[in-house]
């Protein structure tokens, strides 16, 4: 017998029924994955072998006491630091300019956030061509003069984190614009004209409307750039593999080589537990800057 | 109508059922390599379609960055291809062993006669417990390829001596090439082609085999003076002032387009090199390095860079079999392989004599030879040693080539990480085949 559409408990089920597909895939591909890894965090598995034993928190004693973990913890930072400065900074003052521009501002948005569509490996491609020895970057650095800065910008251990991190950020800062943008269009226009009437230039009205107007939207911008950083794979591995040496190792390049290349599955999953854990850190402090918000 | 409907698609059906029963076993290959690298297999792999009615060959190629990350889950799963190659030697392939993830191919070896095609030297590299893993299939070796036209320009020759080397590189120098020798250190695995053919040569073939089957360490004073030698190189400017800021095909163009005079590869090269010079590929040629100090043997790099392996749990056993056996027993295989600039193991005449290998492909496999009687050594160290190893002589390396990495920690790490895979077995004992 069918239920009766109008009955409580059919009310009760629509709404389940309904989730159900969209759940189920998140559970197959997002839950059953994560818990899976915490799991392998504690085991030996190869990633070969049918068989693992479960060795307590020995992996984590090992990655507390791994000298190449704390280098790829510590490039992560930096790592994420430089591209919190260009997506957030840079992003910001980017969208308070387009704000001002009506003249080809589609045309420059378009290009602003063009690379954003642009799959990483290929970002990653263009990247490796124009930081070459002879690529265009030192070409361009000789044509104005400016040859001194020219360098091997891949090959020099001392700029290569940096070089990456800003490729990252040119195909992923079009999104911090956009959301900037969009919260640009919410600031009263009053304000801009009471601080005009009050004598303000440009300057003191972003210092002193745009940016407290925008406070939401920057933490917003903030934690997406910082977790959308740590989980970056692609663009440094297709690069440098982490080098030259470790250089330019982060957690996730560490993670795979010790998990899928080096057939060490039970510490490379420790490893992406850590990575877990400091994700999700930034997201809780994302939900609650949320939360204060819609207070 | 309808009754004209119904009949002809009994009769259909009726056309299609022997079609049915007599289905084609599929065996999937998987290769490693880039995409119009390894079309080899494919021409291989159609001629043996074309030669069976009961079996499929169909080849799926990876890029060898993702290959084993890709084989690894899919033979973990219980899936995965019914033929496949990897790595041989005491590092890469014992977990696989150990995990029972590939066939025992002891029985094959006997019934197909694989011992008269297959050295006993690669036979040790392939089984292990006296049972053979691998059909080390092809023979690799690595040479100094070098462009005659700009060292007729430069007035040098090629070197025999250290001496001269020296020589040749300052000229080439003066000459205005600033990357004398090509090395794409940025891609990390070329560099360990120097590595296994120098500490080769400082050690000799029994120094290699006394570490990797044996109480040697990577810290005996042979590895130590080879690696010191080859910063040595480094810091002299014989690779560049930025060899690890570039990568292996940005250097082979340039090496093809003239501007590099010279790099250390092999031969897996000069298909790409024909291509990309035409008529010029006559001014390219091979030689051997010469000896790095008095009175050093040249012992020419040989190895068998993967090898052929079998899943355990394939329902198609025979058919990958039978293919292996066309590609590397029978003559028009064996041919077509050595046209495609790959070698075969085994005796050559018969396919040599049929074959049409390219001029280059002759000059690395006679420098080769000419050295051959003096012992052979690796030349692809990190295929045959663990990941971990690997991982830590690709980064030390590196280390070597920017001098932040000094010789004794250079072969320290590795050692170390050498310690750290024999605690762990994920070192095969030494290899050979147990009497029936």
């Amino acid at each position: 017998m069918l239920l009766d559409p109008n009955s409580r408990l059919a009310q009760r089920l629509n709404p389940i029924l309904f989730l159900l597909p969209a759940l189920s895939i998140y559970v197959v591909f997002a839950i059953y994955p994560t818990v899976s890894v915490i799991e392998y965090s504690f085991t030996d598995w190869d990633g070969i072998s049918p068989e693992r034993s479960y060795i307590g928190l020995e992996n984590y004693r090992k990655m507390f006491s791994d000298r190449v973990f704390w280098e790829a913890f510590r490039n992560t930072f930096v790592w994420s630091g430089v591209i919190l400065v260009i997506n957030v900074g840079l992003g910001l003052v980017i969208a308070a300019m387009l704000a001002r521009v009506w003249k080809a501002r589609l045309l420059i948005q378009t290009c602003i956030v063009l690379p954003v569509v642009i799959s990483p490996m290929a970002v990653a491609t263009i990247w490796r061509w124009m930081y070459q020895p002879n690529g265009v970057i030192n070409q361009l650095l000789d044509g104005i003069g400016l040859g001194a800065l020219a360098r091997p910008w891949l090959g020099d251990p001392s700029v290569v984190l940096y070089a990456l991190a800003f490729a990252h950020s040119w195909s992923t800062i079009g999104l911090s614009v956009i959301i900037f943008l969009a919260g640009l269009q919410a600031v009263d226009e009053d304000l801009y004209e009471a601080s005009r009437v009050d004598g303000a230039t440009p300057l003191q009205q972003f210092r002193y409307v745009t940016m407290p107007a925008l406070r939401p939207v920057t933490a917003v911008v903030f934690i997406l750039t910082l977790t959308q950083s740590f989980k970056v794979f692609d663009i440094v591995w297709a690069t440098t593999q982490g080098g030259p040496i470790r250089f330019s190792e982060i957690l996730s390049t560490y993670m795979y080589k010790r998990g899928a290349l080096e057939n060490d599955y039970g510490y490379g999953s420790a490893i992406g537990v850590a990575l877990l854990v400091i994700v999700s850190i930034a997201t809780i402090i994302y939900l609650r800057l949320q939360n204060r918000k819609d207070q | 109508m309808r009754n004209f409907f119904g009949t002809a698609t009994a009769v259909g059906l009726l056309w299609c059922m022997p079609a049915i029963a007599q289905a084609q076993s599929e065996v999937i290959v998987w290769v490693a390599g880039e995409p119009g690298q390894t079309t080899i297999y494919d021409e291989l792999a159609e001629a043996f379609n074309a030669s069976q009615s009961d079996a499929t060959i169909t080849v799926v190629k990876n890029s060898s960055d993702l290959f084993n990350p890709a084989l690894i889950p899919a033979l973990s799963a219980g899936e995965g291809p019914d033929l496949f190659t990897f790595g041989t030697g005491p590092g890469q392939p014992a977990a696989l062993i150990a995990g029972g993830l590939v066939a025992d191919l002891t029985d094959a070896y006997r019934e197909h006669g694989w011992a008269d095609t297959i050295p006993e030297g690669i036979i040790v590299q392939t089984s292990s417990d006296g049972k053979l893993w691998a059909f080390g299939n092809e023979v690799e070796t690595t040479g100094m390829f070098y462009n005659q036209a700009i060292f007729d320009e430069a007035g040098v020759s090629v070197p025999t001596t250290w001496a001269e080397m020296e020589a040749v590189v300052s000229a080439l120098q003066a000459a205005g090439y600033d990357t004398p020798i090509g090395l794409a250190a940025a891609d990390k695995w070329p560099v360990s082609h120097w590595q296994s053919m120098m500490f080769g040569r400082y050690a000799g073939p029994e120094g290699i085999e006394n570490v990797l089957f044996g109480d040697g360490e990577w810290t005996d004073a042979p590895f130590v003076a080879a690696s010191a030698k080859l910063q040595q190189m480094g810091q002299a400017g014989w690779f560049g002032p930025t060899p690890v800021a570039i990568g292996y095909g940005e250097l082979m163009d340039s090496f093809w387009a003239g501007d590099v005079p010279m790099t250390f590869t092999g031969p897996w090269v000069i298909g790409g090199g024909i291509q990309a010079t035409g008529d010029r590929i006559s001014d390219y040629s091979v030689f051997a390095v010469p000896p790095f100090e008095e009175g050093q043997a040249i012992h020419p790099t040989n190895s068998i860079g993967s090898g052929w392996y079998v899943r355990e749990g394939s329902e198609v056993k025979e058919h990958a079999i039978a293919f292996l056996n066309s590609m590397f027993l029978e003559t028009e295989g064996r041919v077509a392989l050595l046209n495609a600039g790959t070698i075969p193991v085994g005796p050559l005449e018969d396919a040599l004599a049929q074959a049409d290998l390219s001029p280059l492909a002759q000059d690395i496999w006679k420098t080769s030879d000419d050295h051959a009687g003096n012992g052979t050594v690796p030349a692809f160290l990190d295929t045959i040693t663990p990941g971990g190893l690997t991982t830590v002589s690709y980064d030390g390396l590196q280390g070597l080539l920017l001098n932040v990495m000094t010789p004794e920690e250079f072969t320290a790490e590795m050692q170390s990480a050498w310690a750290e895979a024999k605690e762990a077995g994920e070192i095969m004992l030494p290899g050979g085949i147990a009497d029936e």
